[in-house]
């Protein structure tokens, strides 16, 4: 358990400190920023609600302090937590056992995928609706959820298949 | 009874997450509304502390770009310098001067100063951007002052920390600066159009406006954050879509380079509460 814990923890730091250091400062094209921090939301075990959303909030928090959007990615990120396990309910079915790490491994190449793009998905929509409410421009506003997606789905990706931890168990 | 706290307990997370979505909302309504989330900000000290560290590299980086702007406005500054020595020498020459002078017992320091900060946090990708300076209250920087880089104006302070600042800048929809076209005073406001960042709007120009591509669009001065004739930009083109019956609109070119931005300025003028505290009685009066 406490094993786990640290593990999250190192997952965690690691996570935020790339995204507030390195890729806060990419914007393909001016468009798109990758939100790569969603690895650490999408690599949460399944089930326990509660304790995900709080954790899942403290992330979306700990990056708005740095990118000075107080409450944006805390939102987005809380509302992403929500659905992530009747997302994980309708592409795996239900009979999962608890405390399920998502992976390549666990869930197959395929599902992982439909799994992360729908989740990166929901948390830019969310996140750019939010940000667009002092200014919206419905044409510039779906673009930059396209592309941010795309981007934020290949690097999540990236780190997956580079991450040795998950082909051979379960566990972040 | 029973039946009411089996149901909270297996419904917690919807309570959970009302509870939090709250909260985040709250944080940005707080934030848009007005600066009052200090300790949620890229301010506060241990974010600032980070942002100084990765920032310090970044400007390492950078710095044969730093070097060599400095060296064409030093070049430029020289020039002016030696050309302004050579007007003010034939003045001299025929002017006759009164050497016994005795300096002026009302004479009081310069109206306007400015501190040098550098920026440890500074984001041009989304739509309402902010940018954090290294220095805060205790180097005397408050909110509401004008912040400009060497090449243009950068924006607003609008909270501060005892070493950090936040600065509002051209940037960000919610920015509003009164410029004036540079040679015919004309003046509107400038706004940001949020997409590119090097562009912006220069809005509620009276329809008679004349204008020159390549005119200078400098600060007005009225609101006593910037001094009068600070560079904003330059005129692009007329904004076809901004125009409707009353008011024209421009399209500026920006002359600061919002996305490497090294160092700045912080410009303190210390008539602006005098004005500020003058403006607000006479206001009281009208109503």
């Amino acid at each position: 358990m406490i094993n786990k814990i640290i593990h999250w923890l190192i997952y965690f730091v690691l996570f935020v400190l790339i995204q507030t250091l390195i890729l806060n400062h990419i914007h393909f094209l001016r468009i798109a920023t990758p939100f790569l921090y969603l690895y650490v939301l999408l690599k949460m075990p399944v089930g326990n609600y509660s304790t995900n959303l709080i954790l899942s909030f403290l992330l979306g928090l700990t990056i708005d302090l740095f990118m000075g959007t107080a409450g944006m990615h805390a939102a987005a990120c809380t509302l992403v937590a929500l659905l992530r396990n009747p997302i994980i309910k309708i592409l795996q079915g239900s009979d999962l056992p608890k405390d399920l790490y998502p992976s390549t491994y666990t869930f197959g190449m395929k599902s992982f995928f439909r799994y992360c793009f729908f989740i990166i998905f929901i948390h830019h929509c969310a996140l750019y609706l939010i940000e667009s409410i002092s200014f919206l421009d419905p044409l510039y506003l779906a673009l930059r959820i396209g592309v941010s997606t795309i981007l934020t789905t290949f690097f999540v990706f990236v780190v997956e298949v580079l991450n040795p931890a998950s082909y051979h168990n379960a566990e972040p | 009874m029973q039946k009411l706290i089996n149901f909270i307990l297996n419904k917690r997370h919807w309570f959970v997450f009302l509870l939090l979505e709250v909260l985040s909302f709250a944080f940005i309504y707080q934030n848009n509304a007005f600066q009052h989330t200090m300790m949620l900000s890229s301010a506060s000290e241990v974010c600032g502390r980070l942002n100084y560290i990765s920032s310090s590299f970044y400007n390492f980086v950078n710095l044969k770009h730093v070097n060599m702007d400095l060296m064409r406005k030093n070049g430029e500054l020289n020039l002016r310098l030696s050309t302004l020595n050579d007007k003010l020498n034939t003045l001299l020459a025929d002017t006759v001067r009164f050497k016994a002078y005795i300096q002026d017992s009302t004479h009081t320091q310069e109206s306007i100063e400015s501190i040098l900060a550098t920026v440890v946090n500074n984001s041009v990708t989304q739509l309402t951007n902010y940018i954090t300076i290294n220095k805060g209250r205790t180097d005397g920087v408050l909110p509401d002052m004008g912040v400009v880089s060497e090449k243009g104006v950068v924006g607003i302070v609008t909270s501060v920390s005892s070493h950090f600042a936040i600065v509002l800048p051209i940037l960000n929809p919610k920015s509003k600066l009164s410029c004036k076209i540079g040679t015919s005073d004309f003046f509107g406001t400038l706004i940001w159009d949020g997409k590119n960042i090097s562009h912006a709007n220069l809005t509620e120009l009276p329809r008679h406006v004349q204008y020159t591509k390549g005119e200078p669009v400098v600060t007005s001065g009225y609101s006593a954050i910037f001094p009068a004739n600070y560079i904003v930009g330059t005129v692009e083109s007329l904004n076809k879509k901004g125009n409707d019956d009353n008011f024209y609109s421009l399209r500026i070119q920006l002359a600061t380079t919002f996305e490497s931005l090294g160092h700045v300025r912080v410009i303190i003028n210390h008539k602006q509460m005098e004005q500020k505290m003058l403006e607000k009685e006479d206001y009281k009066h009208d109503k």
